[in-house]
């Protein structure tokens, strides 16, 4: 009997951890929601944004000679990359699948490559920071548990600190590190270069466009313009990275409760079959003890 | 040509505004405001904090809108907001507490820097009170 009584235990709490997981899979999918619905209002922005960034650039490279300043230097003729400042963002916490792990692998293939170019670090997510801490690397910035509506902020300061870097001449390009949500079921480590930016070449399209009046003159309307993307760029890469996190946790946590439902299944089988067998046990005990 | 313009208005957290308007007017970072009719040629610009007033179907209405850019082409308005509030969105009694808040600030405000943010946020409460008509404009 002490076999039943030690499965029914275990039920038990295989129960309990089934119960866990499932609350934190319909906490994530709230969260993911949220999120996600940040991320779809910023696209439309953002997908603007850079259009008319496009626009203006190609206009510019185009057009009559304007005068350099280093912020437009930035966007229209980049210095060699030779000194980087690099933001990892991950997540706070684990059970979330190889959400984590992923990126950090990414991370780690990226230093180990540029090792020496990589001036400043920053880390959003305790893991991001954690790592950091274990591979020695000094972090410049850390924004740890930073809640949703923060993330804004987080972007601002760090877009604006990177541009007046820039301007100071005493970084090259500033990288991002997330995980880039393509699906709730998918989520991609990217590493992605916010400026000096990669403008394709647009000189071929046959499309005719009116050249834009840049009012008050192309210099203030640059200048104002381009922190601005360079924000909205990364204020999307946080986001896109807490809606990885989220779903990413999500489907690790709906795999958690259907492992559980399986092992309460088969547990419960086994001390099913344990008691039929102490029970046709017993009854085998009185009858032969009444035939005796 | 059409005589009507494509209005839209974004900001990062949402598509505050998609319609079309016969006209409209909206306050520049440098030149202050500047009115747009079907027809303009392309232009972009920096915004400044002000009022948006475009007139929908003969019904004039305006939005507020906190920095960014207006692209500007013949037959569309692209408002790229940091921050815009349609009418509905703004709600009296508290701006009135913040414009308190704000005056009580600007008050007491030690350094410039704690000066100028003060101005800035009583300005920004300002144009949203003018916005529900309950402050005139300055």
């Amino acid at each position: 009997m002490a076999g039943v009584q030690d499965i029914r235990r275990r039920i038990r709490s295989v129960k309990n951890t089934q119960q866990v997981t499932k609350a934190m899979k319909m906490i994530s999918a709230v969260k993911l929601r949220k999120s996600q619905e940040r991320l779809v209002s910023l696209r439309p922005y953002a997908t603007k944004l850079l259009q008319v960034v496009q626009n203006v650039v190609s206009q510019m490279q185009q057009g009559e000679t304007t005068p350099m300043t280093p912020l437009i230097q930035a966007f229209l003729a980049p210095r060699e990359e030779k000194r980087l400042r690099v933001v990892v963002v991950a997540g706070d916490k684990g059970l979330c699948g190889g959400f984590n792990a992923n990126l950090l692998k990414l991370a780690d293939a990226l230093f180990r490559e540029r090792r020496e170019e990589i001036l400043q670090l920053d880390v959003v997510g305790k893991r991001a920071a954690d790592w950091a801490r274990k591979q020695g690397l000094k972090t410049t910035r850390e924004y740890i548990a930073t809640p949703l509506p923060g993330l804004a902020k987080v972007a601002n300061e760090l877009a604006t600190e990177a541009i007046r870097q820039y301007v100071a001449d005493e970084i090259d390009a500033l990288y991002v590190v997330y995980n880039f949500f393509t699906s709730p079921m998918n989520q991609t480590p990217t590493a992605l270069k916010v400026f000096p930016m990669a403008l394709e070449n647009r000189a071929e399209t046959d499309q005719e466009e009116v050249p834009y009046l840049l009012e008050p003159d192309p210099v203030t309307v640059l200048e104002a313009l381009l922190p601005q993307f360079v924000e909205t760029e990364l204020s999307r890469c946080l986001l896109e990275s807490s809606a990885s996190e989220h779903a990413a946790r999500m489907s690790a946590m709906d795999k958690a409760s259907t492992n559980a439902a399986e092992m309460i299944d088969r547990l419960t089988l086994h001390m099913n079959k344990l008691r039929q067998a102490s029970i046709t046990n017993q009854i085998i005990e009185i009858v032969s003890g009444a035939n005796a | 040509m059409s005589d009507q313009i494509l209005l839209e208005v974004v900001t990062p957290e949402r598509r505050v505004l998609s319609v079309h308007v016969s006209e409209l007017q909206f306050r520049t970072a440098t030149r202050g405001y500047y009115g747009i009719l079907p027809g303009h040629t392309p232009l972009l610009t920096p915004l400044g904090d002000g009022l948006l007033y475009y007139t929908e179907n003969g019904e004039k209405r305006w939005i507020t809108v906190f920095g960014g850019f207006a692209e500007v082409g013949p037959e569309h308005v692209s408002i790229l907001a940091r921050v815009s509030e349609t009418v509905e969105l703004l709600d009296p009694g508290q701006l009135n507490a913040e414009r308190l808040k704000a005056e009580q600030a600007v008050k007491e405000a030690q350094t410039p820097e704690e000066l100028e943010q003060a101005q800035v946020a009583l300005e920004t409460t300002l144009i949203r009170l003018q916005a529900l008509g309950l402050a005139s404009d300055h």
